[in-house]
């Protein structure tokens, strides 16, 4: 059985031997590891290799402690003083002593209060860690350990954050050790490279770059292997350990589908883990059968206890007869599955093969990614009918350009004339990027009910309920684009996202302005089923 | 209180207080309901009387309403119940990194009550701690005041956990040399420390409940990190997070809004609460058209089709359909006097006061017209040999013959929705209701209110003669179970049609007979003759029976424009005619339809001048205008002061000449001065005001000019 911490180093044997040796030898104070595809992973990696330097008896090697924190969670200084300071103590704080940080007991200093306190808490720590290794060696009578004997490793995660959240402290932070005069390295890790986040004027010192290759398509088949989670259960389950061999053989095929779009580990194993369960059924449900069929011959021959047949690697031919069955299904657990359109064991129930495929056509994948394409109508079904006529119009004003408005929207006695001949000026212009690319623009909400109030008058008409007050033409529509129902839609419309607002929301001086917050497919859904020919009133329709 | 000096030059603001009365003040005089148009006959007390039977009547429709919603509302709030407590149990395994569990309720209509009802099987505030053990979570709200930052975001979601003292008593320490309180570290050993205390099992740990309340208008930024940091502890920390999404499901706000290394760290799964047409027809169909509910005041087809208009068109939430039964009843109670009368009578010595004589007039008059229909035989004098307690007595009637009809209708209409049903099932088209562009069943409902149901129950009439003898058999035991669920009060109210039921499954040939005598199709046409007259008999217009509008609101017209108002129209109108919108005061001297301009306030004079002008206004020319209209204000206030004066005494200034002459004179110019400031002032504020209305617009243009934005007011 391999350890936990040899599978964290798949593909970092370098790394972890550079990292191990500068770390048990003479460390640089700051380490700066730049990995843009997988820093969870190579994290874990430092931490492995950390935590094995540290396991070891501080024979004559130095006793190393370490601490990891993520820049995310330490969102405040004293956040991050306090957890550097926990985990190199490995103190976790108790309820009933009031969640009391690691302090020395007689000592009332504060730590955490500022950057001057973190250097003596730093001071304290490696003090007492160095006694604590003094008390040790006392009762174990081995030789006596120097005081400069500890060395403190801090590696921070995510450490891109800190330019953001803590920019004050980056400087002191990368010259930890030259402040507090110990024995300590500093590592970042992190997705971007030094030089994106490299403090001005040169105040830091420029760190010992290490750099994390992105991984080799065999090295992610070989991580990803690794991880299968071997059950210790003897009945057949998708995790038993004959399938090891299959495992790896589906994680190969399933790297040639998604290495050419991926290249981390964790994302891979993701998918993996969704396909495998359905991947595995029917060589189970084989067996299942073919014990069944055993059981019924035995019942009929005679009562011996045959041990039944032990679940057995499943051969060549099953497994190319697998790869055929299965081999579409992986694009679509790819395209589904990397933008997380729904999660792994949603995905894994759902696409679960019938039972016993091996005696069925490989023919029923097709059907599952019909049904996506039709999900935008059902979703905005639910807004009542003026927030589709606003979010529709929001998308015109966000994407026209104002001043052809009135060409667009304009009713006069030339209409037609008027808008063919937009269209035309438009093509003989010089190519421009069509607006709908570009974003949206933001209009003032003025606009927005004017081509509402158009958009109104042109197809919501029929449908009203019958007014006879109203006599005059439009006068109906004017009435029903100011009334209250429609401000407080757009309201909550802006509310729910589907419109932002561009101008803050304290300001009262003039109309507010919006932004739409719906793609063209959304709005082309939309006016769909209001019957609006959206694409006649697009200034630039592509 | 000391008055401002207006007069003193170094002041550049005065800050004149309010001297009126505060609210409060003038809530102890407040009128529950608005006055009835018919003032002239209600009772002395009727106001009283009336808002009795409006709560009485209301709060039953709200409370059916309500437990409706509930209900319907229950199977998937125990799908999210169920699946908080099961969100770390089914975990795939082979996950790169355990996931946080996110449930995301999609939920367009009716947010609160229904997170209220979740959080009420999640929630373990109120458990003692016996109970403890067998909590299946803790949950914490986070709003979006809450999470202006990170460290209030975590705060409260921390604080939230945290703060229940009789969990786990709280322990103060050093706050310096501690954990700070948006540290999630904190919460972790405070869950530590609650399974220690209650020695809680790994398998039964109670999840921890994060609701996210307005989900969209939450700052991704924030919400991002606390996503990545409780990600971070959720192998030690059983968090749950639900997102209350008031967005539509698709396109997904979590997937447009939240970057995608974020989401990878959620395991989300959509629960979508039910909306749309459908809800509220079952909604409607339950409270007003169901055998078993029995509504004090029933509601009209006008009020119904805008109910189905306003949640197409404007508002889907529920709330705004609760809204609009509301100001229903509100406006059925407080327009007529005689709805006092919907549940109770009042006693006769009420009734007996002479201030009741109106009332019991009206009333009198109302039993006596519909009388007349029957009885023409009626003479002039019957209504001094009326005597109160036959009054009272009749009134009663009217009531249970109304409640009858009402029953009855609803019973023939839940027959007729029956009949429907299994023709499509059988695979006829029927009526089509269902079938796109054919009348949902709100229009439906519409139809019988009205009476216009006729056809369509011949039609379907027609269509039972043509069943065959199977099928026959099929629908009368349908409809024999369907009487038989009927409350034992209308059943026994119907009990001839369930003989003829009977009768007819007894006449039916056994099925395996073979239908060579054509029995069963004389069973048949019987039975289809019978049931058209029994359902028009049953689908009668509830506006035949007596004082029918004290139970029924009739299609006299919703208010719309109180729920919904048009605010450009209102602006106009209250700027044209502002006495039509203030509060009527008791003298009766507001008849008069249309003002002089001169009787107007400022602002008002001002926008008719403005509705004169072109496209641009001059100011000087405006303000001119509006200086003339003022003096002829003026001078009629002062004559009016003359007429009234006039019979007292004399004027006193025109007793005194001569020699105060020159001093009068000087008056006449210092008042003059003060009328012309005066003037100026009040031209400054009436177009302050329009201004701040937005009717005018500064472009700079021209001096001294502004623009006009509001054309084409017809009034």
């Amino acid at each position: 059985m391999k350890d936990a911490s040899d599978d964290c180093k798949i593909g970092y044997e370098e790394f972890s031997d550079e990292i191990s040796t500068l770390v048990d030898a003479f460390p640089p104070p700051f380490i700066y590891i730049n990995d843009a595809t997988s820093p969870r992973l190579t994290a874990a990696a430092v931490a492995a290799v950390l935590k094995d330097i540290h396991d070891k008896e501080p024979g004559g090697l130095r006793r190393v402690h370490y601490a990891m924190v993520n820049a995310v969670a330490c969102f405040t200084t004293r956040l991050l003083y306090d957890s550097t300071l926990n985990a190199l103590t490995r103190w976790s704080a108790n309820w009933a002593d009031g969640c009391a940080n690691w302090g020395l007991e007689d000592d009332t200093q504060r730590f955490n209060e500022n950057f001057d306190g973190f250097i003596h808490g730093l001071r304290a720590i490696s003090a007492y860690l160095c006694s604590q290794g003094k008390g040790k060696g006392k009762g174990k009578q081995k030789a006596q350990t120097d005081e400069e004997d500890v060395r403190l490793v801090i590696v921070i995660e995510r450490a891109e954050r800190l330019k953001e959240t803590l920019p004050d402290i980056l400087v002191p932070l990368t010259r930890l050790a030259e402040l507090t005069q110990l024995d300590l390295s500093v590592i970042f890790i992190s997705e971007v490279r030094w030089e994106d986040m490299r403090p001005s004027l040169g105040a830091s010192p420029d760190p010992y770059f290490i750099d994390i290759p992105p991984p080799t398509k065999e090295i992610i088949v070989r991580r990803v292997t690794s991880e299968f989670p071997i059950s210790d259960d003897p009945r057949p389950s998708p995790y038993h350990p004959s399938l090891a061999g299959l495992y790896s053989h589906f994680v190969t095929v399933l790297c040639d589908v998604c290495f050419p779009f991926i290249h981390d580990t964790q994302e891979i194993a993701y998918i993996a883990a969704a396909r495998w369960p359905g991947f595995v059924q029917p060589v189970l449900d084989d067996y299942r059968r073919a014990i069944q069929t055993r059981r019924d011959e035995m019942d009929l021959d005679d009562e011996d206890d045959d041990p039944e047949p032990p679940f057995a690697s499943p051969s060549e031919d099953v497994r190319m007869r697998l790869s055929r069955l299965f081999n579409t299904s992986l694009n679509m657990a790819l395209e589904e599955l990397y933008p997380r359109l729904t999660n792994a064991s949603d995905w894994a129930s759902r696409n679960k093969p019938e039972p016993d495929l091996f005696s069925k056509q490989p023919a029923h994948f097709a059907r599952a990614t019909e049904q996506s394409a039709k999900r935008v109508d059902d979703g905005t079904q639910a807004l009542p009918r003026m927030s589709k006529f606003i979010l529709v119009a929001a998308f015109l004003a966000s994407t026209n350009p104002a001043k052809s408005d009135l060409r667009m929207f304009g009713r006069g006695l030339d209409e037609k004339k008027r808008k063919r001949r937009s269209r035309k000026t438009m093509k003989s212009g010089q190519a421009k990027v069509p607006q709908r690319l570009l974003g949206p623009l933001a209009f003032p909400l003025d606009r927005l009910l004017a081509i509402l109030g158009a958009l109104l008058e042109e197809n919501d008409a029929e449908t009203r309920l019958p007014a006879p007050e109203y006599t005059i033409p439009g006068e109906y529509t004017d009435v029903e684009t100011s009334r209250v129902g429609i401000y407080s839609a757009i309201m909550e419309l802006a509310a729910m996202r589907l419109l932002h607002r561009t101008s803050p929301g304290d300001r009262i001086d003039g109309p507010p302005s919006f932004k739409c917050g719906i793609s063209y497919d959304v709005a082309l859904a939309l006016a769909r089923q209001l019957a609006i020919p959206l694409n006649d009133l697009l200034w630039d329709p592509a | 209180m000391t008055v401002p000096n207006l007069d003193d030059p170094n002041q550049a603001v005065f800050c004149i207080p309010f001297a009126g009365k505060t609210d409060e003040e003038e809530e102890d005089s407040h009128v529950p309901l608005p006055r009835s148009i018919h003032r002239e006959r209600d009772l002395l007390d009727g106001e009283k009387l009336r808002i009795d039977a409006y709560m009485e009547a209301w709060s039953k429709c709200l409370d059916r309403v309500k437990s409706l919603i509930y209900a319907l509302h229950a199977p998937i709030a125990a799908d999210i119940v169920q699946e908080v407590s099961t969100s770390y149990d089914s975990v795939l395994s082979g996950l790169p990194y355990p996931e946080l569990p996110v449930i995301s309720v999609t939920n367009p209509t009716s947010a609160s009550t229904f997170l209220d009802q979740v959080t009420a099987h999640t929630n373990s505030s109120e458990l003692d701690n016996e109970e403890l053990f067998d909590t299946t979570a803790f949950t914490t709200h986070l709003y979006p005041t809450d999470c202006v930052n990170l460290t209030s975001a975590m705060k409260a979601m921390i604080g939230g956990f945290v703060a229940r003292s009789h969990i786990l008593q709280e322990v103060k320490g050093r706050p310096a040399t501690s954990l700070v309180n948006y540290d999630i570290e904190m919460l972790l050993a405070w869950y530590t420390a609650v399974r220690d205390t209650y020695d809680i099992k790994d398998a039964c740990k109670p999840k921890l409940v994060v609701l996210l309340h307005d989900f969209e208008q939450l700052d991704p930024l924030v919400i991002q990190d606390v996503f990545s940091i409780c990600s971070l502890y959720v192998s030690r920390l059983p968090l749950v997070f639900i997102l209350a999404l008031s967005s539509p499901a698709s396109p997904s706000y979590l997937h447009t809004t939240y970057p995608r290394s974020t989401i990878a760290l959620l395991r989300v799964r959509n629960y979508n609460v039910p909306s749309g047409a459908q809800l509220l027809e079952e909604l409607v169909q339950k409270t007003f058209f169901d055998p078993e509910f029995e509504p004090d005041v029933v509601i009209g087809p006008s009020v119904l089709t805008f109910i189905k208009d306003y949640h197409d068109r404007h508002d889907s939430s529920l709330d705004a359909m609760i809204k609009i039964l509301h100001l229903a009843h509100l406006k059925h109670f407080s327009a007529e006097p005689l709805t006092l009368l919907v549940n109770t009578t009042p006693s006769a010595d009420i009734l007996l006061e002479r201030s009741a004589f109106p009332f019991i007039d009206a009333l009198f008059t109302r039993l006596q017209a519909s009388g007349e229909r029957h009885d023409t035989s009626s003479n002039a004098s019957g209504w001094s040999e009326q005597t109160l307690p036959t009054l009272i007595a009749s009134v009663n009637n009217a009531r249970g013959s109304f409640r009858a009809r009402a029953r009855r209708l609803r019973t023939g209409f839940g027959i007729l929705k029956l009949v429907q049903k299994f023709m499509e099932q059988q695979g006829y088209k029927g009526l089509g209701w269902n079938l796109p562009g054919g009348a949902g069943i709100l229009d439906v409902m519409n139809d019988v209110l009205l009476g216009k149901i006729g056809q369509d129950v011949k039609f379907l009439g027609t269509m039972v003669k043509k069943l065959r003898g199977a099928q026959l058999g099929a629908l009368l035991e349908i409809l024999h179970t369907y009487f038989n669920s009927l409350p034992s009060r209308i059943r026994s109210s119907e009990e001839e049609a369930r003989t003829k039921l009977v009768f007819s499954i007894n006449a039916l040939p056994h099925e395996t007979v073979d239908d060579t005598s054509g029995i069963a199709s004389q069973v048949a046409a019987s039975f289809g003759e019978w049931l058209v007259e029994y359902l028009n008999g049953v689908l009668a217009p509830l506006e035949d029976a007596t004082l029918w509008d004290i139970w029924y609101t009739g299609l006299s017209p919703f208010p719309a424009d109180l729920i919904n108002p048009s605010v450009r129209a209102s602006i106009v109108a209250g700027l044209l005619e502002p006495h039509k919108f203030a509060e009527a005061s008791d003298e009766e001297d507001n008849e008069r339809t249309s003002l002089a301009l001169w009787e107007l306030p400022d602002t008002s004079i001002l926008f008719r001048r403005y509705l004169d002008s072109g496209k641009m206004i001059n100011l000087y020319d405006w303000f001119e205008s509006f200086q003339l209209e003022l003096e002829t204000q003026r001078k009629a206030l002062k004559q009016r002061l003359v007429q009234r004066t006039s019979g007292s005494h004399s004027p006193t200034k025109r007793g005194r000449k001569g020699k105060a002459k020159a001093a009068e004179e000087a008056d006449e110019e210092d008042d003059l001065d003060k009328w012309k400031l005066e003037v100026q002032a009040r031209f400054m504020r009436a177009m302050q005001e329009l201004d701040y209305l937005g009717f005018i617009k500064h472009t700079g243009r021209k001096a001294d000019h502004v623009q006009r934005v509001v054309y084409d007011i017809h009034d």
